[in-house]
């Protein structure tokens, strides 16, 4: 396996697919490469090229999450996303870029079960232990998309430059069908770069775990308020991060068994969340 | 491929594949076994060092990507008087039991008082929650955190 700096972000997309991945943090990728869930010739270290730091609202693709918490010009549910993520040492290195691509935390994926989302013909969870799974777009693949900023960042209504195009969060992901198993639209050879984020009047991130810290989300819940609208958006609730139409959608959710519990957490913090942003 | 690191001051040359994660390059080729492997997921903060003064778990770091940064790992705190005061309040506190996960929760709270001299109860518990103790129950690992605060 090959190390390699390239000297450009388009340097870096080009040179991507073919056993070449790309590496910014390796929070999530170092683990993967270790336990044989990605193969890699080479890896294409983003670090140089990546955009770092924060600038009137647009936030390079490179910035860790511990920098982001601590921001005060951004929006307060990002903020408590990236705080209530991971633990200090993994936000440390995370970015922000390869928080939104993580891969699921569904340990029949992570074990390499030949499920749905490795190509295979069904969902373990949905038959086995899925207490941690979907309670929305889980008809083909059960996972729970494990990234808290993201939930906030969709409900933001962020936008995503890539080295390709610009496109709102909410198009970077997508379910699993028969053709394709992949959950983001990104292209192979394609980076994210930038994300552009609206301010809103209000907006908060709340975030139900096992313990009070280092775990992912059962469910998160982000609200933001723009004049009279309020979008929400969870996490830990469907195979991609989920935007809630209003309250209400909740009871058109598809839990399974084992995960009927997080309809209920989702409903109460979606009520303390949308009690809890000051109104004008 | 060859790489240079800057641990603990020294610069050091090490002949490592591309994979190879800090981790692994300073326990294995660079004879520094003090940061600890067990869980290798970033789930235990055992094996806890500083990059350029940020605490990051060495196992889900490449070494590759440690080049040109400055590494800091346990062997590196204390000084030629001794043990640094967050080791010397471990010990005195009795906040070492099987002493597993004891240097990264050493370098984590070096770290956490570094930038927060006096911190409460809810600051030492939100830096030290990635670093994980099966035998002390963390009541004599808080009472050591306080006590190196006060020193």
């Amino acid at each position: 396996m090959k190390f390699v700096r390239p000297e450009s972000p388009e340097a870096a997309a080009s040179s991507l697919g073919n056993g070449s991945v790309a590496l910014a943090g390796g929070t999530d990728l170092v683990p993967m490469l270790r336990d044989g869930l990605v193969q890699a010739d080479e890896l294409v270290f983003l670090r140089d090229v990546v955009p770092r730091g924060v600038q009137s609202g647009r936030i390079g693709a490179g910035t860790t999450l511990a920098e982001l918490e601590v921001d005060p010009e951004l929006p307060q549910a990002l903020r408590e996303a990236c705080a209530a993520s991971a633990s200090p040492q993994l936000r440390s290195m995370g970015t922000i870029g390869g928080n939104l691509l993580q891969a699921t935390r569904c340990w029949y994926w992570r074990l390499r079960f030949p499920c749905y989302l490795h190509g295979g013909d069904r969902c373990h969870a949905r038959q086995g232990t899925h207490r941690e799974h979907a309670i929305f777009g889980n008809d083909r693949c059960a996972s729970a998309h494990p990234s808290d900023p993201a939930a906030a960042l969709l409900a933001l209504g962020a936008r995503l430059q890539t080295t390709r195009r610009e496109l709102p969060v909410a198009d970077l992901y997508r379910l699993p069908t028969e053709e394709n198993r992949n959950l983001t639209a990104l292209e192979r050879d394609e980076l994210i770069l930038e994300l552009d984020v609206p301010t809103p009047d209000a907006s908060v991130y709340l975030k139900a775990m096992d313990r009070r810290a280092w775990s992912f989300a059962l469910v998160g819940v982000a609200a933001a308020r723009f004049g009279a609208e309020t979008r929400l958006a969870l996490a830990g609730v469907a195979p991609v991060p989920w935007l809630l139409e209003n309250p209400s959608a909740l009871e058109q959710s598809t839990p399974l068994p084992g995960t009927a519990y997080k309809v209920e957490i989702a409903r109460a913090l979606v009520r303390r969340a949308l009690a809890s942003l000051p109104t004008t | 491929m060859r790489i240079e690191l800057d641990v603990n001051g020294e610069q050091l040359e090490a002949d490592v594949w591309a994979g190879e994660s800090l981790l692994y390059v300073l326990r294995e080729r660079l004879g520094l076994p003090g940061s600890k492997n067990a869980c290798e997921q970033g789930e235990c903060g055992s094996c806890s060092v500083l990059l350029d003064g940020e605490l990051v778990c060495a196992c889900l770091v490449l070494a590759a990507q440690a080049e040109g940064h400055e590494v800091v790992t346990v062997e590196g705190l204390a000084g030629a008087e001794g043990l640094h005061p967050v080791q010397a309040a471990f010990a005195r506190a009795g906040a070492v039991q099987c002493g597993f996960c004891t240097p990264g929760l050493v370098v984590t709270t070096a770290h956490l008082l570094e930038r927060n001299p006096d911190p409460s109860e809810d600051e030492i518990r939100e830096a030290l929650s990635g670093n994980l103790c099966r035998c002390t129950g963390y009541a004599k690992i808080f009472d050591a955190v306080k006590l190196a605060a006060g020193t």
